[in-house]
C-alpha cells in the first residue's frame, strides 16, 4: 500500500503546486525546467543506467523533437500532436541508425559515438537552411484546440504527463523482463549473451525508447518556448547535463533522476539568479565593492556549470551510486 | 595546384592533431581510460602560451621549455588526486570524472578569462612563405608542424629507448603481465597521463597563434582528437599520429571542396565509417570488440 | 544412440598460433563428455567456437542434425546449448535468484514465472539460503554453483562446463559433481572441461584429449588413462603420484 501511496500523494503535490505558488509565472517556470529535467534524466536513464549504455548524445533527439515539431509547425495549419509525432519518427531515425552503428561494439565506444552523432546532427542544423541556421526558428502563433497558450500553466501540466510517461515507461520496463534483460547487459554482456539475451537488439530497444520520450519533451519544450537555436537545444552541454542529473539523483532507478533534477535544476537557477550573491551583500557579510563580493556577484551567475563539474567529480568519487544508489528494487 | 595547396596546409595542421591525439591514445593504451577533459587540458596550453606571450614575452614555440614540464606535473598530480581512483572503475565512471574535470577547466577558464575570445599575435602570425611556384605556407602553421615533428620523435626516442618508456610500452601491452614483472603500474599511469596532459597542452600552445583562444575550445578539439584515436586504433601511438595527418587533410579537403562549414561534419562521418568498418582502427590494439 | 553434437575438422588461429587446430569429434546424447589437456591447449578456445562468441577459421559445428556455424550466443542458447565461464561471470549487482531468472526467462517472459523456476533451481543447488543476496558478494564456490544454477534454469538440451571444479576444495568439488550428476539425468548432454583428472575419470562416459590445440586421443576413461601418449603429454608422472 505504502508503495502506492507516496508516488499518488506527489502526483497530488505536482497537481496543485502551480495553484500553492498562486500561479507565479517565475516559480512555474522553474517547475517546469524541472520537470523538464527529470524527464530527459529518465529517458536517459532507461539505456544509460539500466542497461550500462552511456549515451553522451541525448541532446540530439531532444533537439530533434523540437525542431522537427517546430518546423513543420511554421507557416503550416496542423495540429500540434501531428507535429509532435513527427519529431519522435526523426529522433527514432537517429537513434537507429546510431544504434546500428555502435550497438556490436562495447565499452569506450557508444560514448564516443553518441557525441559524435550529435555532433553531426547539430552542425547540420547549424548550417542548413530550412533550419534556420544558427538565427533559430521562432514560431509566431499557436494554437490547440482553444487552451490559453501564453499561460504557462498548460506546459506545466504537459511536462507532468510527459514526465508521469517516462517514469511510467520506466517502471514497466523495469517490472517486466526486458528490464533484467538490460540490467544483466549492465552488469556483463558476455554472460547475457550466453543466456539467451540478443544484447545488440535490447541495447536497441532500450535506445529507441529512450529517444522517443526525449524527442516529446524536446517538442513540448519548443512550443513552450517557441523559440530553439542550435545552442540552446542541441548542444554538448545539455546532453551532459542530462547525464548529470540521472547520475547524481542516482541511476538505474525510477526516482533518482526526478531526485536529480529538483537537486540541480533549482540549484542553477540559484546560482543563475545571483540570489546568494545579493543575499550575502544584502546581509552584509561580504562588501559590494570588495573582490569576494564582485565575484558572488557576477562570478556565481556564471557559475552554476563550474558547480555541475565540481558536484560530478566529488559524486563519483565519493558516490558513485548517486544519492539513491542502485537500490535493490521491486519490493 | 588548389590540391596540394590543401594537401600541404592539411598536413601541417594535421601534425598538430596527431599530437593531440597520440597523447589521449597513449593514456587509453596505457591505463585504459577515455580521458574526456583532454580538450579542455589543449585549451588551458592555449592560454598558457597566450599568457606566456603577452605577459612575459616570450615567444609560443618558445615558451613550450616552460609548458611542457608545467603541464606535465599537473597531469601527473590529476592522475593521482582523482583519476587513479577510479581506474578499476567501470569506463562510464571515468569518462564521467574525466568529463566533470574538463567541466571544472573550462568553466574556471570561463570565470577567470571571460567569454571573449583572444588572439595571440606574433610578429610572423600572417606571413607566409612560398614553396613550389604557387603553394603557400602560412609560416606559424609550418613552424607548429616542425615542432610537433620534434616532439613526436622524442617521444619515440623515449618510448623506445628508456626504461621509463619500455615500461610503459610493456603496461600498455599487459598490465597484469607488466605488474608481475615487477613493473609498478600506478607509477606508469601517473607518468603517462602527465606525457598526455603535456602532450595536449603542447597542441594547444602550438595552434594558439593560428586559433580563437576561448574557454570553450576544448570541444571540437576533444572530438577530433577523439577521432584521431580511434582512426589510428584507440592505444595506438603510431596509429595516431597517421591518424592525426589524415584528419587533416580531410577537413583541409572538404574546406575546400566542400565548404568549411561542414568540414567538421565530414570529420566526424568519418569517424562513424571507421567505426562500422574497422572498429579496430588501422593500427589497433583492442579489437572492435 | 546418436550424436547430439559433431566437431569436424576445426581450426581457430590468433595471429600465427592455431589455438584449435583440425579437431574432430562428437558427443553422445545423454552421456558425459570430459575435454581435458593441459593449459593452453585450446579448450577454452573451442568452446568460445561452439557458442559463437568467436568465428572459425575453418570446419564445421553440428547440433541436432544442424549447421550452427556462425550463430550468435544467444541464438545458441536459445538452441539448447548453453556454457559455463572459466572465469566466472555473476551478474555482481542482480541478487542471487535474479541471475538465476536470467536464465529462466529463455522459457518465458513473466518475472513471476522465471521468479519460482528459479528459486526451484537455487533449492536444486542448494543456494536457495542466498537467493536475495547480490551474486557479486557470494564466495567463489557458491559463485560456480550459481553458474551451474542459471544454466540450468535455460533448459538446455546440452551444457558445456568450462574447469566448473577449478579452484575448488575437495568437498566443494564433489557437491557440484553432484549437481553435474543431476543434470544427466534429468537428460541433458555434458561436455566437461576439467584439470582435475579424478574428477573427469570419475563423471565422464568419454574422454577426448587436446594438446597443442591438436586432438591426442579419444576413448573410455580406461582407455584414456592407459593410452602411452596421454600419459607422456598430459599426466606425466603426476597422475600416478596422485593415485
Ligand atoms: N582472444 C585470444 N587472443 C589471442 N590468443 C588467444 C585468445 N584466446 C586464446 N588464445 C590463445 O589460444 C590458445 C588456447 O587457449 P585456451 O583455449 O584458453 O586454452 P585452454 O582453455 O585449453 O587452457 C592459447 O595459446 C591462448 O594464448
Ligand atoms: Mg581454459
Amino acid at each position: 500500500m505504502k508503495k502506492i501511496l507516496i508516488p499518488i500523494s506527489l502526483l497530488l503535490l505536482a497537481l496543485f503546486l502551480p495553484e500553492l505558488v498562486g500561479r507565479n509565472p517565475y516559480f512555474t517556470g522553474i517547475m517546469i525546467n524541472v520537470l523538464m529535467m527529470a524527464s530527459l534524466a529518465s529517458a536517459w536513464n532507461i539505456p544509460g543506467g539500466y542497461a550500462g549504455q552511456f549515451s553522451f548524445g541525448h541532446a540530439a533527439y531532444f533537439g530533434a523533437g523540437a525542431y522537427t515539431t517546430l518546423i513543420l509547425l511554421s507557416g503550416n495549419p496542423i495540429d500540434p500532436l501531428l507535429a509532435l509525432l513527427a519529431g519522435v519518427v526523426t529522433a527514432s531515425l537517429i537513434a537507429l541508425i546510431t544504434g546500428s552503428i555502435v550497438f556490436r561494439l562495447r565499452g569506450h565506444y557508444f560514448a564516443l559515438a553518441s557525441i559524435a552523432v550529435a555532433e553531426i546532427v547539430r552542425l547540420s542544423v547549424l548550417n542548413l537552411q530550412f533550419t534556420g541556421g544558427a538565427q533559430g526558428i521562432l514560431l509566431s502563433d499557436l494554437t490547440f484546440h482553444g487552451i490559453d497558450l501564453n499561460s504557462k500553466i498548460p506546459f506545466y501540466y504537459g511536462m507532468l504527463m510527459i514526465l508521469v510517461l517516462s517514469m511510467g515507461t520506466t517502471a514497466y520496463i523495469q517490472s517486466s523482463r526486458m528490464g533484467y534483460y538490460l540490467q544483466a547487459i549492465r552488469e556483463d554482456q558476455d554472460a547475457a549473451a550466453s543466456l539467451g539475451i540478443n544484447v545488440a537488439l535490447y541495447k536497441n530497444r532500450a535506445l529507441l525508447v529512450s529517444a522517443a520520450l526525449s524527442s516529446v519533451t524536446g517538442s513540448l519544450y519548443g512550443l513552450y518556448i517557441r523559440f530553439i537555436d542550435p545552442g540552446a537545444v542541441l548542444d554538448l552541454r545539455l546532453s551532459i547535463e542530462i547525464i548529470l542529473t540521472a547520475i547524481i539523483g542516482g541511476v538505474g532507478t525510477i526516482w533518482g533522476p526526478v531526485l536529480g533534477a529538483i537537486l540541480l535544476v533549482p540549484l542553477a537557477e540559484l546560482l543563475r539568479s545571483n540570489v546568494i550573491g545579493d543575499t550575502l551583500i544584502s546581509m552584509g557579510i561580504v562588501s559590494d565593492v570588495s573582490p569576494v563580493g564582485h565575484f558572488f556577484k557576477e562570478g556565481l551567475a556564471h557559475a552554476h556549470v563550474l558547480v555541475y563539474g565540481v558536484i560530478t567529480v566529488v559524486c563519483i568519487l565519493f558516490m558513485p551510486q548517486g544519492v539513491l544508489g542502485i537500490t535493490r528494487r521491486r519490493k | 595546384m588548389l590540391i596540394i595547396q590543401s594537401l600541404v596546409s592539411g598536413l601541417l595542421t594535421g601534425g598538430v592533431y596527431a599530437l593531440a591525439g597520440i597523447g589521449m591514445s597513449l593514456v587509453f593504451g596505457v591505463m585504459n581510460v577515455s580521458n574526456f577533459a583532454h580538450g579542455d587540458l589543449m585549451m588551458l596550453g592555449m592560454y598558457l602560451a597566450y599568457f606566456a606571450f603577452t605577459l612575459l614575452h616570450i615567444d609560443p614555440y618558445l615558451s613550450l621549455v616552460l609548458i611542457l614540464p608545467v603541464s606535465f606535473l599537473f597531469g601527473f598530480l590529476l592522475e593521482k588526486l582523482f583519476v587513479s581512483r577510479v581506474i578499476h572503475h567501470p569506463h562510464q565512471n571515468q569518462i564521467l570524472l574525466t568529463v566533470g574535470l574538463g567541466l571544472i577547466m573550462s568553466n574556471s577558464a570561463l570565470l577567470a578569462f571571460t567569454s571573449d575570445p583572444r588572439i595571440l599575435t606574433t610578429t610572423y602570425s600572417s606571413s607566409s612563405v612560398m614553396i613550389f611556384s604557387d603553394v603557400s605556407v602560412s609560416v606559424p602553421l609550418l613552424l607548429s608542424f616542425l615542432v610537433t615533428c620534434a616532439i613526436t620523435a622524442l617521444l619515440y626516442l623515449f618510448l623506445a629507448r628508456t626504461r621509463t618508456g619500455m615500461a610503459l610500452r610493456a603496461t600498455s601491452q599487459n598490465r597484469e603481465a607488466a605488474q608481475l614483472m615487477g613493473i609498478d603500474v600506478s607509477k606508469m599511469s601517473a607518468i603517462t597521463f602527465g606525457i598526455g596532459t603535456g602532450l595536449a597542452a603542447a597542441a594547444g600552445a602550438l595552434i594558439a597563434p593560428v586559433y580563437y583562444i576561448h574557454p570553450m575550445a576544448g570541444h571540437n578539439f576533444l572530438l577530433k582528437a577523439f577521432t584521431v584515436c580511434v582512426l589510428g586504433g584507440l592505444g595506438s601511438v603510431p596509429g595516431a599520429t597517421l591518424g592525426g595527418l589524415i584528419i587533416g587533410v580531410v577537413e583541409a579537403f572538404s574546406a575546400t571542396w566542400i565548404s568549411t562549414d561542414w568540414k567538421d561534419v565530414v570529420v566526424f562521418m568519418l569517424f562513424l565509417a571507421v567505426l562500422l568498418f574497422r572498429p579496430q582502427g588501422l593500427f589497433g590494439k583492442r579489437g572492435g570488440e | 544412440m546418436e550424436p547430439l553434437l559433431t566437431i569436424d575438422q576445426v581450426t581457430r588461429r590468433f595471429g600465427g598460433n592455431v589455438a584449435v587446430s583440425g579437431v574432430s569429434f562428437s558427443v553422445m546424447k545423454g552421456d558425459i563428455t570430459g575435454l581435458i589437456g593441459p593449459n593452453g591447449a585450446g579448450k577454452t578456445t573451442l568452446f568460445n567456437c561452439m557458442t559463437g562468441y568467436i568465428s572459425l577459421d575453418a570446419g564445421t559445428i553440428i547440433f541436432e542434425g544442424r549447421r550452427i556455424n556462425g550463430k550468435r550466443p544467444d541464438q545458441m542458447c536459445r538452441l539448447g546449448m548453453v556454457r559455463t565461464w572459466q572465469r566466472v561471470k555473476p551478474l555482481g549487482k542482480l541478487s542471487v535468484l535474479e541471475n538465476v531468472m536470467i536464465g529462466a526467462f529463455v522459457t518465458t517472459a513473466s518475472p513471476k514465472v522465471a521468479g519460482k523456476a528459479s528459486l526451484e533451481q537455487l533449492q536444486a543447488v542448494g543456494l536457495d539460503r542466498y537467493a536475495d543476496q547480490p551474486a557479486g558478494t557470494l564466495p567463489i564456490g557458491l559463485k560456480k554453483k550459481l553458474e551451474l544454477a542459471r544454466v540450468m534454469a535455460t533448459r538446455p538440451k546440452m551444457v558445456l562446463l568450462d574447469e566448473i571444479c577449478g579452484g575448488l576444495n575437495h568437498a566443494e568439488t564433489e557437491s557440484v559433481l553432484d549437481i553435474v550428476r543431476m543434470l544427466r539425468k534429468r537428460g541433458v548432454t555434458i561436455l566437461f572441461i576439467e584439470h582435475d583428472m579424478k574428477a573427469v575419470t570419475s563423471i565422464c562416459d568419454r574422454i577426448v584429449v587436446l594438446s597443442s590445440g591438436e586432438k591426442l586421443a579419444e576413448g573410455t576413461p580406461e582407455e584414456i588413462t592407459s593410452h602411452p601418449a596421454v600419459i607422456e603429454a598430459y599426466l606425466g608422472g603426476g597422475y600416478h603420484a596422485q593415485g
